[in-house]
């Protein structure tokens, strides 16, 4: 026994010879996550199918498995609902707006932590404080910076040495601004701490054996390090793309989707059909679409990931 | 002159470093000042940074309903009946809903994560699915949940938002914990099995003590998920439950008037276990947000 290495396949033999049951063991182990899953995600979506092609609306009285069969009147009206391809529109800007600001504030916020100095550690600690804040709490904490007498203002108004009390929520065409900068705020050190963990992951030999053959910094970022770190971004705003598209709370509290449907993403598009207007065989439609899209796209994208976790 | 130019630059770096943590940490500033603010300082013109006569009103009114009936009869006339509630129960609440939701998703995550590595269960793309429920919007599946939900009755109860909570927190508890798993060698194990421990059984007294560290930071990453969420507290209760978002919510909606004060003192105490937690598992963080991906 001392001598030998113990090989898998023959421990393998000693269990499963033990292990005839009716569920395999290692069936049985994922079955708790896999019926939580199932209970909360898979069931929900085989009621979605129905839900989609019935006008149910709970305030008919009626229950929701007798609900009247519309057919896909409910996807025909969506595509025609200006405030659901605007709602589209609008939370693709917001996704692309925020992951590009986002990584060009982190990739270069990222690069003043290259080189080793006192404080560094601490500096790490501090940038990425917002990421760690409740998002409605943030959200709230903006809500007050961009009150009409709120700090952002005041310092506006010093800039251009007058009184300056704009009510950036309550303006259709300012009201996003505060809310992409909410995600910004609280999510750029989410990106810099994946960008920085790269970083100092790089094989330092090339960087130096390129500063030593004496190429320039801007040639090592962009030959060396930019390659080196494709992986590590595209996890980053795969992430980052994947979790703005569900964008939710910061549009709920700061503008609630208002003023009149100025600031609606998908999430309070769907929310307010629900919870306000109790239409949900449409929401149902309108969850079918987005859930459709947004699989086929993961599944495409996700590769990445996967992969990398090989 | 290279070097006086070399001086520049590393002092606009370290400059450039102290604005973003600036930029970083007012809002937090702000939030935190303004929860010692008095009455009439909340919507002050200039803006008051700090307050000179901090008080601890705010906080009074978050947690005792007589000092908000109090303070509404002395300076606004009404106040709305919801956030008149105590915060006791709202962080009552979430405790309940975050401990719970955290310990299932943590234990039903570490045996499925096991059983993925050493068994290699479903195959390569089985544990992929998980990670299918964190990428579509929530509240897609909201509506059809309240029906399912309601035939179970499980709408505005602490089960039905355990269950959802774990649900969705499965796939960073299998993933985190699979890369953990991982980095322990199967041998180990092996060498436990062939002393006559059932594989579990050398799975537990083996391998799980050695990733101890790595399974705490996991479960203190999905507390944090858990009680910083919202959508699902918003929609799957009908006022029974009240979860420290939701109370939040409340102080912020528009029929509650401005109480910025107010919504700033329940902002700062519920955001402080989370930050807490996430320094506690800073050296983590990277791998749970990216499901394992990246391992520093």
């Amino acid at each position: 026994m001392a001598d030998e290495t113990v090989k898998m396949e023959d421990v393998d033999m000693i269990s499963r010879r033990r292990a005839k049951r009716w569920i395999p063991f290692n069936v049985a182990l994922v079955l708790p996550a896999q019926l939580t899953v199932m209970a909360v995600v898979l069931i929900p979506t085989l009621i979605i199918l129905w839900l989609s092609i019935t006008d149910w609306q709970p305030t008919q009285g009626i229950p929701w498995f007798k609900a009247y069969v519309v057919g896909l009147d409910n996807f025909r009206e969506l595509l025609h609902d200006h405030r659901f391809t605007a709602a589209v529109l609008r939370t693709l800007f917001v996704v692309i707006v925020c992951m590009a600001a986002e990584f060009v504030l982190a990739m270069s916020l990222a690069l003043l932590f290259l080189d080793e100095w006192p404080w560094r550690k601490i500096a790490v600690s501090a940038i990425i404080l917002p990421m760690m804040v409740v998002p409605v709490d943030a959200a709230n904490a903006f809500f007050m910076l961009f009150g009409d007498r709120g700090p952002i203002n005041y310092a506006i108004s010093l800039i251009i040495g007058r009184s300056f009390e704009f009510g950036w929520l309550e303006n259709p065409n300012w009201a996003l601004l505060p809310i992409m900068l909410a995600e910004i705020w609280q999510w750029t050190p989410l990106m810099f701490l994946l960008i920085l963990t790269g970083l100092m992951n790089l094989p330092e030999n090339q960087v130096r054996a390129a500063y030593v053959l004496g190429a320039s910094r801007t040639k090592i970022f962009f030959k060396i390090m930019l390659p080196l770190l494709t992986p590590v971004i595209i996890i980053a705003l795969l992430i980052r793309g994947i979790e703005t598209f569900k964008i939710f709370d910061p549009v709920y509290i700061l503008t609630h989707g208002g003023p009149g449907s100025s600031t609606e993403t998908i999430s309070m598009f769907m929310y307010d059909s629900a919870f306000e207007f109790f239409r949900m065989g449409y929401v149902a439609a309108a969850g079918l679409l987005v859930l459709v899209v947004v699989v086929s796209i993961c599944v495409a994208l996700a590769r990445p990931l996967r992969e990398h976790h090989r | 002159m290279t070097s006086r130019f070399a001086f520049i630059g590393l002092w606009l770096r370290r400059a450039a470093v102290i604005a973003a943590m600036l930029i970083g940490l007012f809002p937090i500033f702000w939030l935190v000042s303004t929860s010692f603010k008095p009455y009439d300082e909340w919507q002050h013109w200039p803006p008051v940074w700090v307050s000179s006569s901090p008080t601890l009103q705010n906080y009074r009114i978050v947690f005792a309903p007589q000092a908000a009936q109090t303070f509404a009869a002395k300076q606004k006339g009404s106040i709305d009946y919801k956030v008149s509630a105590s915060a006791w129960k709202a962080f009552r609440d979430s405790a309940i809903i975050s401990v719970c939701a955290t310990l299932l998703s943590i234990i039903f995550g570490t045996l499925a994560a096991y059983s993925i590595v050493r068994y290699r269960t479903g195959g390569r793309n089985y544990a992929f699915q998980f990670l299918m429920v964190r990428m579509f919007p929530p509240i897609a599946v909201v509506v059809p949940m309240l029906v399912f939900f309601s035939l179970l009755r499980l709408i505005d109860t602490f089960p039905g938002l355990i269950l959802a909570y774990t649900a969705f927190t499965l796939p960073f508890s299998i993933w985190m914990i699979r890369s953990f798993i991982e980095e322990v060698p199967e041998e180990l194990e092996g060498a436990a099995m062939i002393y006559g421990m059932r594989p579990l059984q050398a799975f537990l007294r083996v391998t799980l003590p050695l990733i101890r560290g790595g399974v705490l930071a996991t479960a203190l990453f999905v507390f944090i998920l858990n009680w910083s969420e919202f959508l699902f507290a918003l929609t799957l209760t009908t006022g029974g439950i009240v979860t420290v978002t939701l109370q939040v919510a409340n102080y912020v909606s528009a029929s509650s008037g401005k109480l910025y004060g107010v919504q700033a003192a329940m902002g700062t105490i519920s955001t402080i276990p989370v930050i807490i937690f996430g320094y506690l598992i800073q050296r983590h963080l990277v791998r749970g947000l990216t499901f394992g991906a990246i391992k520093r």
